[in-house]
């Protein structure tokens, strides 16, 4: 069989972080070869160097018999590379056609001037359409088409540009069973022109279902590869997280919470969207409670839902046994809740404020009688306030005036917990808490939520780092395409566990304690 | 606090931000100085350009609201006009004084109402909701005053308008007492703060807790009694409510506030920056009028000048 990639002891280093490590990976004519890790093992740097988004450290990079030791976008396109992201780059306000055609759109000289050839775009589009099985004209506009016929798009794309190589990202993420079982067809009829296909994925079942081998990462070391009717699924999970937990980390206490009196409750939530169904729980005093699962399964929007930030379209939420109705941000602080987000820049700081400002708004919003808008700003209280929680916790600035956004990760993310703890919350959602930060600001964080919890707040968790919620976490509940898949005490969990129950090999449905 | 001590350490972007709208405004009056002594030193002119500059300071203190969340507010001029029409119309149908004026405001609050609902309800950049709006505030007065301006008002109204007290016309006391209001407001009021934090940062503002929907409404509220303030000032100056008044005085007001050190891009800004912006643009055109520059050219000047400050703007944010 014919090799048409070779990616030869690639490394990555971003500052700080070594993000893949000497990883070696080949991708032969006719094959999917299926790229399984865990978030953050590397898959996605290994295919954006392939793809010539990032610039490898050290390594060689074999297309077609040449050889490069970097690839720009153009060079990658050249030689037959294409990738589909997860988010479809399709461009929803043109035709199916012009998207085919993107940045290399025909021409046909008409009087000397080079105008676009529609009839030839128009040909060649009908042709990769029937291909891939997409039953539009070629006109059709792509905001009028689903999901699953853009990614259609997307493929046809790859065969208008005579890709050799078409790399998936998690295909079916947002797919229909039927919808999976077309593209697997689209998939095996590529395999047989000779294509070659990078297929990640986490999804078990899938892997065994199309997969040719199957290459897994883990934290951004090459583990093996293999071919895919040689091992089992069990095999493959203990390749994903055969690794070491690191020592740094804080144990929880292991005791028994179902006696504890129940602190938050929440029952039946859903949403419009379908991204979280009927999700239920229940958070005991003196517990942490961590979410697990993939990214996209639906944990982040069910705090969302929760903190009121995103609209929920039933459910109910109890604090303290009283059921509180919250519609926005605004009744959710009200209510004492406190949500640290997921992206600090988007979502968690006003970079215009400075620290103080930073660490006073919710205090001054949940003090109010209407809507966050009566009443006058305390300076002295401010001050005093900013001195008070950059000291406890440790913010490292030069002084509480210091604009935020001069700040590293971990001492935003600090002071975003300042803002928080300011207002007296009791219940904080804590989204990828330590997304971005320092080994340092990391256990101080830990420490801080431990202590939250045995001062009798509620403590919740999202994480998408397993060894973070082992550690951290009394009990942690498994995130399944927006449901809860299963709920485990940190004595009984294991990376394992945590791995097959988020990825559907098991289900154990229903609340704990019950 | 040892605040002041490191500050001393400034940069240019420091420096712009903090004294910008203050040097163009020391500048361009030792240009006229220099150009034109007589016209600057003697007792008449400053009272005379402050008064001229009132109605552009008023309109610039609401737009620097609309600004100051990341959007604009292109119907200020037009709200004016229309306040102005309708105050005057209460006035000659012998409405008494007081109640015209207080009425006139509010009206001008119930425009800018209208406003943030469009703009809170279709979820559109306020820039084509206030293009729409200005079009139909001035169609309307056009209608309700038969495309004829309005003479004639009570004699209490026009003393009123243009009496001194300590030298200082009326105009000028009424456009600082509205600044020292906003100051406070923006200052020292948690509604203003959440006014910044949503002008920062929309999504992070509204995890805080702080109502959008809520404050840009009220945004456009305090726009519209700014811009109706303007506009009654206005018809007291003239003398007469003019359909037309106001024609593209929200240019001026977007200068000003810009000028004035308003970052375009939300969250920045200081009500005393608009103030000496607004009378930048006012030394301006009191300058060039007083050095015989054809008015064609003064349109070019401010042009440029709201370019190169917004420019400047541009390139301290990005350096930052």
């Amino acid at each position: 069989m014919e090799t048409l990639v070779q990616m030869k002891n690639v490394t990555k280093e971003f500052p700080g972080v070594k993000a893949l490590d000497e990883i070696s990976f080949n991708i032969q004519a006719g094959e999917v070869h299926v790229l399984l890790g865990e978030n953050g093992a590397g898959k996605s740097t290994l295919m954006k160097i392939l793809s010539g988004v990032y610039e490898p450290t050290s390594g060689q990079i074999v297309l077609k018999g040449k050889e490069f030791s970097k690839l720009t976008p153009k060079e990658a396109q050249e030689n037959g590379i294409s990738i589909i992201y997860q988010e479809l780059s399709v461009i929803n306000e043109i035709s199916i056609q012009e998207n085919l055609f993107v940045g290399k759109i025909p021409t046909i000289n008409k009087l000397r001037i080079p105008v676009v050839d529609y009839k030839y775009m128009e040909k060649k589009a009908n042709e990769v359409l029937s291909k891939v099985g997409l039953s539009r004209t070629a006109q059709t506009f792509v905001e009028d088409i689903s999901i699953s016929e853009k990614q259609q798009v997307e493929i046809a794309k790859a065969l208008v540009a005579d890709a050799d190589v078409i790399v998936m990202d998690e295909p079916t993420t947002s797919l229909t069973s039927s919808e999976t079982e077309h593209l697997f067809k689209i998939i095996r009829q590529l395999k047989a022109e000779g294509k070659g296909i990078v297929y990640i994925s986490h999804k078990m079942k899938e892997i065994k279902e199309i997969g040719d081998r199957v290459t897994v990462l883990k934290d951004g070391t090459y583990v093996g590869t293999k071919r895919v009717d040689e091992v089992t699924e069990d095999d493959l999970v203990k390749m994903m997280v055969g690794r070491e937990i690191k020592g740094t980390y804080h144990h929880p206490t292991l005791t028994d919470f179902s006696r504890e009196k129940v602190i938050f409750e929440v029952k039946n939530i859903s949403r419009k969207d379908c991204r979280v169904n009927d999700v239920s729980f229940r958070l005991h005093q003196g517990e942490i409670l961590g979410f697990a699962g993939l990214v996209g399964s639906g944990r982040s929007e069910l705090m969302n839902a929760i903190f009121g930030a995103e609209p929920k379209s039933s459910g109910e939420i109890y604090l303290d046994g009283h059921k509180i109705d919250i519609q926005s941000p605004y009744q959710a602080i009200k209510h004492g809740l406190a949500m640290v987000t997921e992206n600090r820049r988007e979502t968690g700081f006003l970079n215009n404020f400075d620290i103080k400002q930073n660490m006073s708004i919710v205090s001054y919003i949940k003090n109010t009688m209407f809507q966050g808008i009566t009443g006058l700003v305390k300076n002295k209280w401010e001050l005093e306030n900013a001195g008070k929680y950059t000291q406890n916790l440790k913010v490292k600035c030069r002084d509480i005036h210091q604009n935020i956004t001069e700040l590293s990760g971990g001492n935003q993310q600090k002071v975003i917990l300042g803002k928080w703890l300011a207002a007296n919350s009791q219940i904080i959602i804590f989204d990828e808490p330590t997304k971005g930060i320092d080994v340092g600001s990391k256990s101080e964080i830990y420490v801080l939520m431990r202590e939250l919890a045995q001062e009798g707040k509620g403590v919740l968790v999202v994480s998408s780092e397993l060894p973070e919620l082992l550690s951290v976490c009394d009990t942690i509940a498994v995130f399944r395409e927006g449901e809860i898949n299963g709920i485990f005490g940190v004595n009984e969990a294991t990376e394992e566990l945590i791995v097959k129950s988020s990825t559907g090999q098991i289900k154990q449905r229903g609340e704990k304690n019950e | 606090m040892n605040k002041q001590a490191q500050a001393e350490k400034m940069s240019f972007n420091t420096m712009w931000q903090k004294y910008g709208t203050l040097g163009i405004f020391v500048l361009l009056v030792v240009v006229l100085t220099i150009l034109k002594p007589e016209s600057i030193l003697n007792l008449q002119s400053i009272p005379q350009i402050l008064n001229q500059s009132s109605v552009n300071i008023l309109l610039a203190l609401g737009e620097f609201f609309a600004i100051l969340i990341a959007g604009i507010d292109l119907s200020v001029g037009s709200i004016a006009a229309l306040v102005g029409m309708i105050v005057a119309k209460m006035m000659v149908a012998g409405i008494p004084v007081m109640l015209a004026l207080f009425l006139g405001v509010i009206f001008g609050g119930v425009f800018g109402f209208m406003n943030g609902f469009l703009v809170n309800k279709t979820g559109l950049h306020p820039f084509i909701i206030t293009l729409g709006t200005q079009a139909i505030f001035r169609g309307v007065t056009l209608i309700i005053s038969n495309a004829r301006s309005v003479f004639g008002f009570p004699v209490e109204f026009i003393t009123f308008i243009s009496s001194r007290v300590l030298g200082i016309p009326v105009a000028v006391i009424i456009a600082v007492v509205v600044a020292i209001i906003l100051a406070f407001f923006t200052k020292k009021t948690k509604v203003g703060r959440n006014i910044y934090a949503l002008g920062g940062n929309k999504e992070a503002a509204w995890y805080s807790g702080v109502n959008v929907k809520l404050h840009t409404l009220l945004v456009f509220i305090i726009s519209g009694i700014c811009s109706s303030i303007a506009g009654i000032v206005l018809i007291g100056r003239v003398g007469a409510a003019e359909p037309a008044a106001a024609t593209g005085f929200e240019t001026y007001a977007i200068a000003a506030s810009i000028i004035g050190g308003t970052s375009f891009f939300g969250g920045k800004g200081k009500i005393s920056g608009v103030f000496v912006g607004g009378l930048i643009i006012g030394i301006i055109n009191y300058g060039m009028t007083v050095l015989t520059v054809p008015s064609s050219y003064q349109q070019i000047v401010m042009g440029s000048l709201i370019i190169i400050s917004v420019t400047i703007d541009r390139f301290v944010a990005t350096k930052k």
